[in-house]
């Protein structure tokens, strides 16, 4: 099992959520967040008054997926989140040792 | 659900004392065999809670008091206690048990208010009855002498419960014992009848109301349904259980638990409000202090406003508007007695109403009044509102199933009205900008109307479709302004446009910000519609406005304020087929009707004689300036010193220039000592001024010499200046904040053309003693260039005092 992490543009989420529920993936976890990579802030003027954005609204996904299915994953979330601007975002994957699902003690991928 | 458990149901109220009965026998068991050999004496058993009531449901908790004698309990008799608990939880009771003495049974606990409201159901079962009779005895003179104190405790825990459910009844997925109006509150109408009908000498049971009867059966069965359905100690109304109890039409029978929970928590709210008033003497000086406000039409009473004349409410039905009107202005509620008379006219206010009548000013200051949204929360609860507006009707008590809501829709759209006007920060500055609050109150009140209509709860298309439809009816009806009206059909229409682009566009791309920009119009738009954006937002359950997506919706609103501040310069209108208008700004285009255009097309023709022509007319509250004029050095400097010359505040101003050098000024102002309404001539000569000043027969610092001096004092407001040569294609963008005084406009336009700039577009705003002027200038028909924009940055902060 792989635990997939991705950071992506809000207005992506729509997007990749319909690429993923394609994938058969409809479990996840959504998180507005804030941060940046290479992009960094900016500043932004209104009324003669500047604002310091220095960190930027994005969305963070994460989801466990059989190994089989993660390449797969990335590749959906990539096409779907792609602008080819800089701050698109980042996937991070890491390894599950075990899942767990609550109600009735299913294991493994049976429980994702 | 099944016939046999249907018919169980109809039974619930008996079942529940059975439950009691047998409960009381297997405690009584239990204690003699395990109990009572080890603790002879000093130890008695109560019930008390909803056990002492004899109201067992299926899955609650056993409320049990042990009663011990004052020297307390020894190793062996606890080892007893915990074997006796232990063969009642065995026997599939959950004890919640406590064990005190008589006299803690005979104190005030401030923080642990539970245990003397338990006891007010006290009743007991076994043991030591000389031990109980010596408490059960005292109790009654112990509430007497500790009412106020039991009362507010009793209020306090109230209060905070329903501040757990944003004091409102109308949630979706309702607990049906602790959400306002549910079990809970109508225990705390009982208990509180108790307390102040309490008399030394025993406790009173005081009778409830048909109506509260009625209402706690239904509850009871439904409380005792959802044990049954769960399993366990189950209080959720979840929408399967909705299924469930409703059938085939479960939002009508929501629809019907409301208005039980509305009579509940209708009650709870009456003795809430008691509790309050007698519970601080300055409270009480306030409330006699407030009396003051009563008039000819209203009396004030205990924080209560009353129609003085129950005959002239039913002669003069607009009277009902007023008195909604003064309870907003004044934040009074109207008296139980008023809702009373008012709900008793429901019938014929609804058949005056029906008729199209010019009710739309009475309403705009309903809507203006610093606590409107109470107002027309007050209006919905006596049933004005939908008497006033009956196509809201279809969203009363409307359950619409999603994830995120959290409020039926009506619920919803008051929610929305209270957030709009608490909007804080940047909304809370865009709120005190837009000329019209009442339209967006209006508009809000609307937006969600069309989802009770077919289709309307499942497509936001349809729903939006039939909101504009229903508030289109509403407008023409209660004959408000076709301008007005346009603003409120953009504000329904696009209600949700500004959330579907901060969720899918990129307001990084300036091409999609464009596109927004396009759509909304204008600055005066752009504003109203992120207001509604911000109130819609907040008001689909009390997280829903992270920081995050306020921050999201500020950022949309600046990047859309941009383009549209850009565009003024750069989007020309051009082929118009009015010569007049080839030139302007598109703007122009989207901030006038046709009335307006033709007016300034006879202005222009008026204008052709002498190159000028001057129009000053009055608006509601304020008043108007139009000059038609050949562009020429300082004309905007001309007609701002004129006005601050003859003691006027400008408010608004809008300049712009077609091709042929033709220039249209717009000053809206007020006239703060009513001059011009108190001496009508005076407009003429007003008007005779500007036209002399234009034309150079008049020197406006002349006029100025006697205006008092701008206030030496340090400004509040720091001055912000700054340049944008990218804004526009031939102009250079100059941005000013600055504190306002008299003469501000005149001083900072004559600073332009001191420079030798010339002023292509103005649009100047005010608020809260704040001016923000946008002024588009060139120097010799270019851009500004660094040398110059240094130059005339110093000037201009200079004649803002710096």
């Amino acid at each position: 099992m792989k635990k997939i992490e991705a950071i992506i543009q809000p207005f992506k989420l729509d997007e990749v959520k319909t690429a993923l529920g394609a994938l058969g993936v409809d479990g996840m976890t959504i998180t507005e967040v804030r941060g940046h990579g290479r992009q960094k802030g900016h500043k932004e003027v209104y009324r003669g008054q500047e604002y310091h954005v220095d960190l930027l609204p994005k969305i963070k996904i994460e989801m466990v997926v059989a190994a089989g299915l993660a390449e797969e994953v990335i590749r959906g979330v990539t096409a779907a989140a792609r602008t080819g601007k800089i701050g698109d975002g980042k996937i991070f994957v890491y390894e599950v040792a075990e899942a767990v699902r609550i109600r009735n003690d299913d294991r493994g991928d049976a429980a994702l | 659900m099944d016939t046999a458990e249907r018919v169980l149901l109809e039974d619930a109220l008996i079942s529940l004392a059975e439950r009691a009965g047998r409960v009381d026998r297997a405690v009584t068991e239990a204690a003699e065999g395990l109990l009572f050999p080890a603790i002879p004496a000093g130890l008695a058993l109560v019930a008390v809670g909803g056990y002492g009531r004899r109201q067992l449901f299926p899955h609650s908790d056993v409320d049990l008091l042990l009663l011990a004698a004052g020297d307390g309990v020894g190793g062996e008799q606890q080892q007893a206690i915990s074997e006796f608990l232990q063969r009642l939880w065995d026997g599939g009771m959950r004890v919640s048990q406590q064990v005190r003495t008589p006299e803690e049974c005979l104190e005030v606990h401030d923080r642990n208010a539970e245990l003397n409201i338990s006891l007010l159901d006290q009743r007991f079962l076994a043991g030591d009855r000389a031990l109980y009779a010596g408490m059960g005895q005292k109790f009654p003179r112990f509430v007497e002498s500790h009412r106020e104190e039991l009362m507010r405790n009793l209020a306090r825990l109230t209060r905070e419960r329903h501040a757990k459910y944003a004091a409102t009844f109308y949630h979706l997925e309702p607990n049906v014992k602790e959400t306002p109006g549910g079990l809970r509150d109508y225990q705390f109408v009982h208990w509180m009848e108790q307390l102040r009908e309490a008399n030394g000498a025993r406790m009173a049971q005081p009778e409830a109301p048909a109506e509260l009867q009625q209402a706690f059966r239904f509850l009871a069965r439904l409380r005792w349904f959802l044990h049954r359905q769960a399993g366990r100690d189950n209080n959720l109304l979840t929408f399967e259980a909705q299924d469930a109890m409703g059938g085939s039409d479960a939002a009508a029978w929501m629809r019907e638990y409301y208005r039980q929970a509305r009579a509940v928590y209708r009650a709870a709210a009456g003795r809430l409000e008691n509790a309050g008033a007698q519970s601080s003497g300055l409270f009480a000086q306030f409330r006699d202090w407030r009396s003051r406000l009563s008039n000819g039409d209203f009396a004030v009473h205990r924080e209560r406003v009353h129609f003085r004349s129950q005959h002239e409410m039913e002669q003069r039905p607009e009277l009902v508007l007023e008195m909604f009107e003064f309870a907003g202005r004044h934040e009074l509620k109207p008296s139980a007695e008023a809702a009373q008379q008012m709900e008793a006219r429901l019938k014929g206010l609804r058949e005056y109403f029906k008729e199209p009548r010019a009710l739309w000013e009475a309403l705009q200051r309903i809507f203006s009044t610093e606590h409107a949204p109470a107002a027309v929360r007050w209006m919905h609860e006596t049933g004005v509102l939908t008497a006033l507006f009956p196509e809201l009707e279809g969203m009363e008590c409307l359950v619409v199933r999603d994830f995120y809501h959290r409020y039926t829709v009506d619920e919803h759209t008051l929610v929305a009205l209270t957030n709009l006007w608490k909007a804080e920060g940047g909304y809370g500055d865009l709120l005190r900008e837009v000329e019209q609050p009442a339209l967006l109150l209006f508009a809000l009140l609307f937006h969600d109307a069309g989802k009770g209509r077919p289709g309307g709860a499942e497509a936001e298309e349809s729903h939006v479709a039939w909101s504009l439809r229903l508030a289109e009816e509403a407008m023409r009806r209660v004959k408000m302004p076709e301008t007005d009206r346009d603003t409120v059909r953009f504000l329904i229409g696009h209600h949700l446009e500004l959330s579907a682009a901060m969720r899918g566009r990129d307001l990084a791309d300036p091409r999609s910000m464009e596109e927004v920009a396009h759509q909304v119009g204008t600055v005066e738009r752009l504003k109203a519609l992120t207001l509604v954006t911000y109130a819609d937002i907040s008001a689909v359950n009390p997280a829903a406005m992270t920081a995050w997506r306020a921050e999201q919706l500020w950022r949309l609103y600046l990047k859309v304020h941009h383009e549209l501040t850009r565009e003024l310069e750069t989007e020309r209108i051009a082929g118009a087929p009015v010569e007049l208008l080839d030139g302007f700004p598109m703007r122009y285009l989207r901030t006038h009707t046709e009335e307006q255009i033709a007016e300034h097309v006879a202005l222009e023709e008026r204008s052709r004689g002498r190159g000028l022509a001057v129009e000053i007319r009055r608006r509601e509250s304020t008043w108007q300036l139009t000059a038609m004029a050949q562009d020429r050095m300082g004309l905007f400097a001309v007609l701002a010193g004129t006005l601050a010359g003859f003691g006027m505040n400008i408010l608004r101003a809008e300049a712009f220039s077609n091709r042929r050098g033709l220039v249209l000024d717009t000053l809206v102002f007020e006239d703060p000592n009513r001059t011009l309404e108190l001496n009508p001539t005076e407009v003429d000569r007003l008007r005779v001024t500007v036209e002399r000043a234009l034309g150079g027969k008049l020197d406006v610092r002349d006029l100025l010499r006697n205006r008092p001096k701008p206030p030496s004092r340090k400004q509040r407001v720091g001055t912000r200046v700054r340049f944008d040569g990218e804004a526009g294609s031939s102009a250079t963008l100059v941005e000013i904040v600055a504190a306002d005084r008299p003469g501000l406009l005149y001083d900072l336009a004559s600073a332009i053309s001191a420079q030798g700039g010339n002023i292509e577009v103005v649009l100047t705003d005010t608020r809260a003693h704040q001016a923000i002027d946008v002024f588009y200038v060139t120097v010799g028909g270019r851009k500004l260039t660094g040398e110059q924009e240094a130059a005339m940055g110093e000037a201009l902060r200079r004649a803002c005092g710096e």
